[in-house]
């Protein structure tokens, strides 16, 4: 029956549409796993190193000991983001004569067959055998590191049970908030070192078992609570949590002046709001708002004069990330509803202009947002200025226009992160020209003449292109039109 | 109304449409039938200008669908789930529509008003989004939706599927009533040859993407069609 079950994966995997259509994409997927883990192999050699000469540590085991529950909870936030709930495979068995059992200790077994699963053991195991061998023998170090990765692994477990019960609610974000201050506010802000309390647990296990049958115990716990919660629930109406409509009813009031647009706009707004997807990339939106912090912030960056030319694209990631991010599936968020646009009169031009309205208005909240980051000099918000311009005036119309070289279909209800549905090797190349756009304008400017020159030229490049609009905006809806058997047909996977 | 030429549909060598020539006069009630596969959904695809020919044309009201968009206004037309805005609940779907056709509210409490028989409480006021609803209450949705707007034409696929036998009945109570009041032309496809034969002036057979029979006599439609599908 397993058996059964894992040929069935394979074939859905390998005949889904989208593998099928986008190949490169799956090979970028594999390619950046593999690099990934391969990073975590390598600083798991290097971290003896890196322990002894970042912190001036003598005692690398005693810093990592002390360290190692910030490492525990960072890993229950990833895993919060990116591990995927296996429920959404369960439909598709629950009326077969299969017992409930096995398909629930199927879908939690391939759960466990991650990248995630490697990467306590990757990072870990080296160091075992570097420090903990050599100073206190083979027997404590297997159990530290069995003790290490049994924690490690019940994460999953634990993960899977609290993504289930608490994902989208308050209590949710509350216990993850939680962690987060917890990890970060007890340190840094010296209430208390969660590290010192830890450490001992630790410690015990290089002198004895018990710890590592505790941790086997709460491993098997864990995995029971998951595989409880998930027999108990194994019913499709407890897979698709009921929302509440009433939250969602906010619409953007100037949208209404602009006619046919701006009712599509506000239509977008709401898909926005009311699908899991969209929803992830917003909050995305409002994290990177942050992402100045690191770099305005830092020394590194700090010049003698002007400002460093990173500071351009930061500026422009600022004022643009939910225009680039949701920009870049822009079809692809109507895939489900392509053919109420097309059969409407002026359908698809309104569909258009709304998505524009809507860039345009997330993007002047996100530049009004940014202006406290004049805090850090006069320079930011000159560039915040100029790159918001030129996002407006040039940007914009590009991740359009790009963004509609064979758009995919795409299931809005499924997570964000690590999700590349609707992603075609279209939507990973535009970034390039993306990310250059704003430096081949600035650059010559900058460093032929001086870095306001540059950013001037970003603003006047940028003001032509906002005069242009009536005109720009109209290409991308030609392009629409004109393909637009391709595009419907191919959202309703007819091909 | 709707003329359609030398019309023909190919998927590489598989030929999935082809139709010498049909007229459809204003106000008719256009019944089509055949089996799966007969090819009935393409050809209202491609009535719709959603799915493209490949070769031959079709004309509304004189107007090349392909290439003028000024008929979308005239028609309405329910075909499949992709039609409507899922995320929306029916209330809002409505407000929605409202808006794009530029009625009043008033017509569109009237319009509202028709269905309240077919609807059966279960559809406004609820709050549960259009892609929570049943089969049968989404098809509901979609009915009313395409009859918003004063259409002139009003293209349905399969209405009849899914919906209780009372909402049947309800709903061909419904188009007789439109089709007297106001000469609308419909273009109904079913599967449901009681229903279908019902309502429809004239119905026209469809095999493998050829038009084989188009009868337009009342009495003898349901011995004709009888005789075709028990073959």
């Amino acid at each position: 029956m397993v058996l059964q079950f894992i040929k069935l994966e394979i074939l859905k995997s390998m005949r889904s549409t989208a593998f099928a259509k986008s190949a490169l994409v799956a090979i970028f997927l594999a390619f950046l796993a593999v690099v990934l883990l391969s990073y975590v192999f390598l600083l798991g050699l290097v971290l003896k190193q890196v322990i002894e000469k970042g912190f001036e540590s003598t005692d690398a085991y005693a810093t990592l000991s002390g360290v190692l529950i910030y490492f525990f909870l960072f890993e229950f936030m990833y895993r919060y983001f990116v591990q995927k709930l296996p429920v959404i495979e369960l439909e598709r068995f629950l009326h077969l004569p299969i017992k409930k059992s096995t398909i629930i200790h199927f879908l939690l077994g391939r759960s466990f067959v991650s990248p995630m699963t490697l990467i306590a053991p990757l990072l870990f195991v080296p160091f075992a055998i570097q420090e903990v061998v050599p100073r206190f023998g083979t027997s404590a170090a297997w159990s530290w590191i069995l003790c290490i990765m049994l924690t490690s692994w019940s994460l999953h477990w634990l993960m899977l049970w609290f993504k289930q019960k608490f994902e989208d609610s308050v209590t949710g974000i509350g216990v993850v908030f939680l962690i987060l201050l917890l990890g970060a506010g007890s340190n840094y802000l010296g209430w208390f070192n969660l590290g010192d309390i830890m450490k001992p647990v630790f410690d015990w296990s290089l002198t004895s078992f018990i710890p590592v049958l505790v941790m086997f115990l709460v491993f098997l716990g864990l995995h029971r609570l998951a595989y409880t919660y998930y027999y108990n629930n194994a019913y499709l109406e407890d897979l698709t949590q009921d929302e509440d409509v009433r939250f969602v009813n906010q619409e953007f009031g100037i949208f209404n002046r602009f006619g046919l647009a701006g009712e599509l706009a506000n239509l977008e707004w709401k898909l926005i709001i009311r699908h899991k997807k969209s929803r992830t990339y917003l909050m995305l939106a409002g994290f990177f708002l942050l992402y100045g912090l690191i770099f305005y912030a830092n020394p590194q960056y700090s010049t003698e004069e002007g400002f460093s030319h990173m500071f351009v694209f930061v500026g422009s990631f600022i004022t643009g990330i939910f225009m680039l991010q949701y920009g870049q599936l822009f079809l692809s968020w109507n895939s489900a509803n392509f053919d109420f646009f097309l059969q409407k009169r002026d359908g698809v031009e309104g569909l258009i202009k709304g998505k524009y309205l809507l860039f345009i208005a997330t993007s002047c909240l996100c530049f009004l947002l940014s202006v406290p980051y004049v805090f850090f000099g006069w320079d930011i918000l000159l560039i915040h200025i100029a790159t918001f311009l030129f996002n407006m005036g040039v940007i914009m119309h590009m991740v359009i226009y790009l963004s509609l070289w064979k758009p995919k279909p795409m299931d809005l209800n499924k997570g964000a992160m690590f999700n590349y549905e609707g992603v075609g090797i279209a939507q990973f190349l535009m970034i390039i020209p993306m990310f250059l756009a704003p430096y081949v304008v600035y650059l010559p400017f900058a460093l032929l003449v001086n870095q306001y020159v540059g950013l001037l030229a970003l603003g006047i490049i940028g003001i032509a292109g906002i005069l242009a609009f009536p005109y720009l905006s109209n290409l991308p809806v030609q392009r629409v039109l004109n393909n637009r058997y391709e595009i419907s047909s191919s959202f309703r996977q007819e091909l | 109304m709707i003329s359609v030429q030398n019309l023909k549909k190919q998927y590489k060598e598989a030929v999935v449409l082809d139709v010498e020539s049909l007229e459809i006069p204003k106000s008719e009630c256009f019944g089509l039938v055949g089996n799966n596969g007969a090819g009935k959904t393409t050809l209202f695809r491609i009535m719709l200008d959603l799915v493209r020919a490949s070769s031959g044309e079709v004309f509304i009201d004189g107007q090349n669908v392909s290439k003028t968009e000024d008929w979308k206004a005239r028609v309405g037309a329910y075909l499949d789930e992709h039609m409507l805005l899922s995320y929306l609940t029916p209330d809002e779907y409505f407000e929605t529509l409202r808006k794009i056709y530029r009625l009043s509210e008033e017509d569109l409490k009237l319009h509202l008003e028709n269905f309240k028989d077919l609807f059966n409480d279960e559809i406004l006021g609820k709050k549960k989004y259009i892609r929570d609803l049943s089969k049968g209450n989404l098809k509901k949705v979609g009915i009313a939706a395409a009859l918003m707007g004063n259409p002139e034409v009003i293209l349905l696929d399969e209405p009849f599927e899914n919906l209780d036998p009372s909402s049947q009945i309800r709903l061909k109570k419904l188009i007789l009533r439109e089709k007297e009041r106001s000469q609308i032309t419909f273009l109904i496809s079913s599967h449901d040859l009681n229903h279908v034969t019902d309502i429809c002036d004239r119905i026209v057979l469809l095999e493998k993407g050829k038009v084989i029979k188009d009868l337009k006599e009342k009495e003898l439609m349901m011995s004709e069609l009888d005789s075709y599908f028990t073959g």
